[in-house]
């Protein structure tokens, strides 16, 4: 063995030991003493594909949607449509499907200039575009994030703290959704186990509720609520410790409809 | 439980990777609602320092994906923060913590939804301000990232947390 690698096995001995001695074994989640940030960060659709794929190649072509998005005055709305926008990016980028990577570059524009943040959200779009045109899919899921992103971190400046919470929603309720459908057509125990997200569902529910009335004005916004208390039981694994078949096609239907409400609310 | 040592490569900034808005860190609880909001040159130098810890590992064969968000906050010597993580079974997922204050000496590690540390490799750098945990979870769940700073320091640090999957 050479000096360099001694040293190295050396370096890596003495961390381990070091780490041993740093870290608890184990920790009391209900120890009050605990500071817990008070801050989430939301898996993009495209974080949750990577691990499906790796159980081998997913038909995603089938839940590219090109739906019309018919805007209004209700910001909360379009927050949630935002997040969706994205969520169908990041699901035409799986499939690469160019056209409709285009598309979410147009819409998300679109969407962000009715929430009042087009202009931070330009120079992204533009990338989303440019680089569906040359099939760039890394550089495209790295676009469709930033764009999420800052809309969220323009919407936290502004003090809009609800249309923050409202767009991390959608995306995550658009990626469920695809993940879902492409579960039910192709079932597998190990894939389910992608939808075993309790404590998520759980956290974006009482996020949810939490919000002020007016954010939550509309007929949606009342089957978000019941959607979200219905995930919660079933997004869990069984005693058996699976997501069985019949409640990964119960996830999928519910959430299909849910976003079907809120497209054409 | 692995260690690495890598060199700490300072001064490089790949492009978009550098330019992101302080507003995009997430606080914890002991922070004031102002703090969220205010530009702070110490917090960009901070994002700054974490990402550039990042770059080696975002390109080669098997490059993680950084993602936009991050975390951030403030804490005392010989204390402890927890992050709370929803992650999915198959990826590998890496996560990046820094201080300023080059002295400090940082630990991080990860824990399940039942409070049980997890396997994982730790990776430290030239400078100790700065550390890294790459895991490779065995279920999908919730998880927490257990963050803490040896009392090798005696004033509070500001910390930021990012994180990439592959």
């Amino acid at each position: 063995m050479n000096r360099a690698a001694v040293l190295s096995l050396i370096l890596v001995t003495a961390g381990s030991h070091l780490l041993a001695q740093d870290a608890p074994g184990r920790i009391n989640l209900n120890d009050p003493n605990l500071v817990i940030v008070d801050a989430s960060v939301i898996p993009i659709p495209v974080e949750i594909f990577a691990s499906l794929d790796k159980l081998g190649a997913q038909d995603w072509s089938k839940q590219v949607d090109a739906r019309e998005i018919r805007l209004d005055a209700n910001r909360s709305r379009t927050a949630m449509l935002f997040g969706l926008v994205v969520s169908d990016g990041f699901i035409a980028v799986q499939a690469q499907d160019k056209e409709a990577v285009r598309r979410t570059g147009r819409e998300v524009l679109r969407l962000a200039s009715s929430l009042g943040v087009a202009s931070s959200v330009e120079q992204h779009a533009n990338a989303i575009v440019a680089g569906a045109g040359q099939g760039d899919w890394p550089q495209v899921r790295k676009e469709l994030d930033r764009t999420r992103q800052t809309v969220l971190n323009k919407m936290s400046e502004l003090r809009d703290e609800e249309l923050v919470a409202l767009v991390s929603l959608g995306g995550w309720l658009g990626g469920t959704q695809a993940l879902a459908a492409v579960l039910k057509q192709n079932y597998s125990v190990e894939g389910s186990d992608l939808l075993n997200q309790p404590d998520l569902v759980k956290q974006l529910k009482d996020d949810f509720n939490t919000l002020p009335a007016r954010a939550r004005r509309g007929k949606v916004f009342e089957q978000i609520s019941q959607t979200l208390k219905h995930l919660e039981s079933l997004m869990r694994v069984d005693a058996s410790g699976i997501i069985s078949q019949g409640k990964v096609i119960e996830i999928s239907l519910s959430t299909k409809n849910l976003v079907d409400s809120i497209y054409e609310s | 439980m692995r260690a690495d040592r890598v060199p700490f490569l300072a001064g490089i900034c790949l492009a978009g990777v550098c330019v992101i808005s302080p507003f995009s860190f997430a606080q914890d609880k002991p922070i004031e609602p102002a703090e969220t909001v205010e530009v702070s040159p110490e917090l960009d130098d901070l994002k700054l320092l974490v990402q550039q810890s990042a770059l080696p590992y975002l390109t080669g064969s098997k490059p993680f994906v950084l993602r936009e968000a991050s975390w951030s906050g403030e804490i005392e010597p010989g204390k402890a923060r927890l992050i709370q993580v929803q992650l999915f079974k198959r990826n590998d997922y890496h996560f990046w913590l820094a201080v300023p204050d080059r002295k400090s000496s940082l630990n991080l590690n990860l824990y399940n939804g039942k409070g049980e540390l997890v396997e994982a490799k730790s990776v430290r750098y030239e400078t100790s301000n700065v550390t890294s945990l790459v895991a490779s979870p065995e279920e999908t769940g919730l998880y927490y990232l257990r963050l803490s700073m040896q009392s090798s320091v005696e004033e509070p640090q500001r910390w930021a947390v990012i994180y990439a999957y592959r």
